[in-house]
């Protein structure tokens, strides 16, 4: 996560060095493939190390680095012979990401090992400093990811979250990702014939097909998003301070921020999801505009009333 | 730019080589690539410079350079400066790059600079069809990593509130970051993208007790911790919506049969959005009040 061009160029030097010291006779080949490097800016950055080094700058001074043929080499800079320390960006980013596969049931047991060198390297004497739970539903995002990379197609029994309807889908699974402490599976539906994102624990069951599919060659960005579409339900609700946590879990546009209230537009396929959310909030939110979700509620909210017998 | 880099690493050498603090002059005068500069150029581009050493995460620190404290010079420690060689495998090193490229921070997946720290990459793949974000509020998480790794006491506002806390864990659950730490004997949770204002103390201020789980804080359902009297509620949901409700209590269930459970409240507010959900497909049996606690939060929505 270095940000600058030139600390991130001065970052792969330092990180360079000490391998080469540690690695006598590295071909240009190993190098660029370990380092991300071209072997013209490899060229470039060995130029650069090899007119610096200490004060004095004569021949004794400055660290000998070469190429030569196909062997790249860095000889009289012990003063580099450790990488920089990961900066607490990096240290967290690192391990975040590491924890997060190893915890989604998709790591490995090299996973789990570099993740214990990486917590004694990098986390002295605080060993739980970190702790990340993806909230991962193991049963199914296993096999939906490897449906994904090898490209079988899968027939998924998917009840909506809005409706409660259970139905059967095949999908082409194009991705599967956490976010939001939820995981996803994005891919094509043919039930629906169009790009879906589906919940993976409101899926039922699922059975992956020995029928292959083509992917696209670009797959949308692993996010939660709601398409609007013409078909869409609008509604615009007004938050009560007890109700802002909305805010947080669901894809919504505010409108306005008062100082008591917070107005916002709700967009969804179904007047369900609206409408349940209203009921959850109660006299914390009150619908403002939107027709079809005051007709849901008034449904959903009688039907409740009636079984309680109130 | 070549002139910038050559210029760093010859001031990075010097200063990890001259084993006591030196202050800005005699880095004017000895370090290649500052000669010849007024005192302006100098003291901009030796600014730029620190804060090019800062951002790679060279611990550059201002010291007393004599016994009577009054001039500072710089120093880097070289203990501090380099991490020794991990000794990742090649197949380690390449499940870290996978993680590593599949993990969006803020939308963007992390750079591979630490990689190359810890040795390098070993691995080339292209996208991994799997995906997680790690959210936008990472930055705040970095500061209180920070502070967790160095034992620094930290003050800052919350919700409008001056707090101090010793902080031992970052966590992440249900799409957030969470702090957690001990302030006046107790374990106390914070959002992280709520926290501003941020001061750290000194470094090793505190003990942190090994046995600290964060998980006995975290992972309750957010009706269960909360500031009412606890309470056990029975609760009733049907056949259509039982597998759902099964799965989010982690009870047994069989397909198409009512599932009649008993919830832990000590938060009846969450608990009665939870059951309201649900709409007409579930029901609390007992206790009365939190009955007349749905009816109420219904009739709130239908504005009665």
């Amino acid at each position: 996560m270095t940000t600058s061009r030139t600390a991130a160029r001065l970052s792969r030097i330092l990180s360079m060095i000490p391998w080469l010291i540690a690695n006598e006779g590295a071909t240009v080949d190993e190098v660029c493939s370990r380092f991300g490097y071209t072997e013209g800016n490899l060229v470039r950055d060995i130029n650069t190390v090899m007119v610096c080094g200490l004060p004095g700058y004569g021949p004794g001074d400055l660290m000998y680095a070469y190429i030569d043929g196909d062997e790249v080499g860095v000889e009289m800079a012990d003063y580099f012979a450790n990488a920089p320390r990961p900066t607490a960006a990096e240290a967290l980013t690192m391990l975040a990401s590491a924890l997060t596969v190893a915890g989604s049931g998709l790591g490995n047991p090299a996973l789990d090992s570099a993740i214990e060198k990486l917590s004694a390297a990098l986390l002295p004497e605080t060993e739980s400093g970190i702790d990340i739970d993806t909230g991962a539903q193991p049963e199914f995002v296993g096999p939906l990811t490897k449906a994904a990379s090898s490209h079988h197609t899968a027939t998924i029994v998917h009840t909506g979250l809005a409706d409660g309807v259970r139905k059967e889908r095949v999908v082409e699974p194009w991705s599967v990702f956490s976010s939001l402490g939820n995981w996803y599976m994005t891919g094509w539906c043919r039930l629906a014939e169009g790009e879906r994102v589906f919940r993976i624990d409101r899926i039922n069951s699922v059975v992956v097909n020995d029928e292959t599919f083509d992917p696209p060659e670009t797959t949308p960005e692993p996010e939660v998003h709601y398409t609007p579409s013409e078909d869409d339900v609008h509604a615009t609700i007004d938050l009560k301070p007890g109700a802002r946590w909305v805010l947080d879990y669901y894809p919504v546009d505010v409108i306005e921020e008062y100082a008591t209230k917070t107005r916002i537009r709700f967009a969804a396929s179904e007047p369900g999801v609206a409408a349940r959310l209203l009921l959850r909030l109660g006299s914390n939110a009150t619908l403002v505009e939107g027709t079809e979700v005051r007709e849901a509620v008034e449904e959903l909210g009688r039907a409740i009333l009636t079984r309680y017998g109130a | 730019m070549r002139n910038v880099i050559e210029r760093l690493l010859n001031l990075l050498a010097f200063l990890l080589t001259v084993e006591r603090p030196v202050d800005a002059d005699e880095i004017r005068r000895t370090v290649a690539g500052y000669a010849d500069k007024t005192d302006d150029a100098f003291h901009r581009m030796f600014e730029r410079d620190k804060k090019q050493l800062k951002e790679l995460g060279v611990p550059l620190e201002l010291r007393y350079i004599d016994v009577w404290e009054i001039d500072q010079g710089y120093v880097v420690d070289p203990d501090q400066y380099g991490i020794a060689d991990p000794e990742l495998t090649d197949e380690e090193r390449a499940a870290l790059a996978l993680a590593a490229n599949v993990v969006r921070v803020g939308g963007q997946p992390a750079g591979p600079e630490a990689l190359f720290k810890l040795g390098g990459l070993a691995w080339q793949g292209g996208g991994a069809p799997l995906g997680a974000d790690l959210g936008g509020d990472i930055e705040g998480a970095v500061e209180l990593f920070d502070a967790i790794r160095s034992r620094r006491r930290i003050r800052f506002t919350y919700h409008g509130s001056k707090r101090r806390l010793d902080p031992y864990t970052i966590a992440r659950r249900r799409g957030h970051w969470y702090l957690l730490g001990r302030t006046d004997g107790e374990i106390k949770v914070f959002r992280v993208d709520r926290i501003s204002g941020i001061v750290a103390g000194e470094e090793g201020a505190f003990e942190r007790p090994t046995d600290f789980d964060p998980s006995i804080e975290l992972d309750l359902h957010p009706w269960e911790g909360g500031p009412d009297p606890e309470q056990t509620a029975t609760v009733r949901f049907d056949p259509e919506v039982a597998w759902w409700a099964a799965r989010i209590l982690k009870e047994p269930h069989e397909p198409g049969e009512t599932l009649e459970t008993t919830m832990r409240v000590g938060h009846r507010d969450a608990f009665v959005g939870f059951i309201t959900s649900f709409g007409p497909d579930a029901e609390v049996v007992a206790p009365p009040e939190l009955r007349d606690m749905v009816i109420d939060r219904v009739r709130g929505a239908l504005g009665e």
